[in-house]
This record gives structure tokens, sequence and C-alpha cells, in this order.
């Protein structure tokens, strides 16, 4: 699998070890290895790239890096051929919903982190990747993507709600 | 009395992942075969909270032809993402009495919510109206716990669990770990 296009989103956090790591030298490899040409960043409260950083990049490993604070997000996630994110509910969500393979990285500092749980059972069920910040850069470098299934609704289970409803409802 | 006006759906909508969630639940339950039924749930209303810019965009967004004719009422909010808790009991009063009031105004026959702060005061001030006789005895309270949720329940569940009519949750192990709550159900993978 070619991940041209990779999609680095924070949601709302402040999550500057993500950024720092996957702009360093292990992970650029990494993703170089991948083909990776282009590396769109939503950083969210993190700690952007700088001017330099990012001329840096380019020509070291021709990765074209792309980088915003907040922004509808529906065509990053679209044309992300992988996306790495926080364990918020939101990124799980898009990578399920769009059927991308993604790999969700667990943020240490946040204090309430339910979150993981949902990482966790999805990481389970083998819909995603999770991994330790630490351990982004060897995870970017030998995790096998097309080995994830793809998430698909059950909409025989929603009928089910819709009918447990309409049955409260029915007086 | 004003029992001849039909009575509203309440949908609330939380932010991001939670209104997502939500479309997702109301288009389900307004996309029905049977449109006897789907005309059942209105008019609904929508109840957001007054600091959030972008529910109702993406309300609008996945259900154009319900949004047209429903109602989006915004609401103060109990509390801030990171407020801190002395002056979040003086906002939660404040949201308290707003429910109270929209409540008791439009009667809601059907609260549908899925865990933002937002929907708490909302399903206590529909529980006192019905017990106070306000509300129909037949008026109902379903709360979906956050899909997020696999082992523990949010503080909204906690808050909500003793008096919701039906409460769904997303996961086995929450499913397990309540068997004992009549109210709570899983129906497996609804989203």
């Amino acid at each position: 699998m070619h991940l041209n296009t990779v999609y680095i989103t924070v949601g709302t956090t402040k999550f500057d070890a993500l950024i720092s790591t996957v702009s360093s030298e292990p992970a650029l490899k990494a993703l170089q290895s991948r083909k990776c040409t282009r590396l769109v960043i939503q950083h969210g409260n993190s700690q952007p790239l700088t001017e330099d950083e990012i001329q840096l990049i380019g020509n070291n490993y021709g990765i074209r890096i792309e980088q915003y604070k907040f922004r509808p997000n529906t065509e990053d996630i679209k044309s992300a051929d992988l996306i790495i994110g926080h364990a918020g509910a939101g990124t799980c969500m898009d990578i399920l919903n769009n059927q991308k393979p993604g790999l969700i990285v667990i943020n240490d500092t946040l204090m309430d982190n339910h979150q993981l749980e949902l990482a966790k059972q999805l990481a389970a069920e083998n819909y995603l990747y999770y991994c330790k910040v630490t351990d982004l850069d060897a995870q970017l470098a030998t995790l096998n993507f097309d080995a994830l299934k793809p998430y698909e609704t059950k909409p025989e289970n929603l009928s089910k709600f819709v009918s447990a409803i309409n049955q409260l409802m029915s007086h | 009395m004003t029992t001849s006006t039909p009575q509203p759906t309440y949908v609330i909508l939380g932010s991001g992942g939670h209104t997502a969630e939500m479309c997702r639940l109301t288009q389900a339950l307004l996309q029905q075969t049977d449109i006897d039924q789907t005309k059942k749930y209105q008019p609904i209303r929508l109840i957001l909270a007054n600091s959030d810019s972008t529910s109702e965009r993406q309300f609008r967004q996945a259900l154009p032809l319900a949004s047209q004719e429903a109602e989006f009422v915004k609401v103060p909010r109990s509390r801030n993402v990171g407020q801190s808790w002395l002056s979040s009991i003086f906002t939660s009063l404040w949201a308290l009495l707003w429910s109270c009031y929209l409540v008791w105004r439009d009667r809601p026959q059907l609260i549908l919510c899925n865990g933002p702060g937002t929907c708490v005061p909302f399903c206590y001030a529909a529980y006192l109206w019905r017990l106070l006789g306000r509300l129909p005895a037949h008026s109902r309270i379903v709360f979906v716990e956050s899909f997020c949720r696999v082992e523990t329940l949010s503080l909204s569940g906690r808050l909500l669990l003793p008096l919701a009519d039906l409460f769904v949750v997303h996961w086995p192990a929450l499913a397990t770990r309540y068997a004992d709550k009549k109210n709570l159900r899983y129906f497996g993978r609804i989203l």
C-alpha cells in the first residue's frame, strides 16, 4: 500500500509530541519509504512546524507539508491514504466511516483518557492501530495497513434501535 | 391548555462527534418506511448550546429536508470545557431554569439525546414535569451513551441512567456491567 498522502489530526487538543515526532528524522524516513509525498497537518492548539522545517523536509525527503490550525476537514480525510490522529472519538469515527487506514496515537498528558478505551476496542477488532507517541516512528516503519478491516455499519441493528423507540412511544 | 398542539420531539445536539452521531440516529427515526411512524416524531425541535456554532450547519447538511421544518433552539450551556466547578454550579442552575421553562412550555413527548452536558438539565426537567403532571405520562426520555464509552459510563450517562426510559450503550462490556438495569439496552453496533 502506498501512502502518498498522510493526514495528521489532533482535533482541538494540544499534542506537541505528535507533531514533533511525526516530523522527526526516523518518522520522515519511514514515511518516505512508504512513498509519502504529501503530509497534511491539522495542528489545532499544538505548536506548528516552522517555515524552515517545512523547507528542510521538502528538500531532504521530498515530502510537501501543508499545515493549518482548523478547517472543515472532509476533503483532507477523503484524500488521505493514512490518517494519524489522537484518540478522539471524532477522529476514530472519521477513520471508520471513511474506511481509511488509521493509526491512533495516545496522548499520555491528557487527563481524561477514557477515549483510549475506544481506540483499544477498535484496535482489538482490527479496524485501526494504536500506539504510544514514543513508538510512532517504529510503528510507521513496520505496520501492515493492508491487514486492517474496513468498518461496516449494521443497518439491521439501527432498525432494532428505531423499533425500540417506536414501541416505547406507542401508547 | 394546549392539548391540541402537537407535542414536539426534542433532539439535543452536542458538538462535533456527538452531533454527527445524533444526525444518524435522527435520520433513522425520520426515514422509516412506515410514514405514519415517522410523523409521530414531528415536529422536531433541535436544542443546542448557544456557544455551539457548528452543530446547526452540520445537522442541516446531514438532514436537509427535516431541517426545513425543524426549529433550532439555542440554550445556555451547563458547563464549558475547563470551567471551574464553583462557577459551573451557577451556570448549571441557569441552564436548569432554562430547561424547565422550555420543557414546561413545549411539553415534548420525546427527548432524544446522546451525552452532551446540555442534555442533562433537559432530561431532569422533563422527568420533573412528568412527575408533576405537566408532561403526559407517556412522554419518554431516550439517552444514547457516547460511542466512545466502552467500559465506563460518561458523567451525563451516570446522571441519567436512573431516569432515562431507554438508555442505549454501544459496547458489550457496558451491557454486561449494567445487566441488572432494565432500561439499559445494547443493540449491537448501531453507528
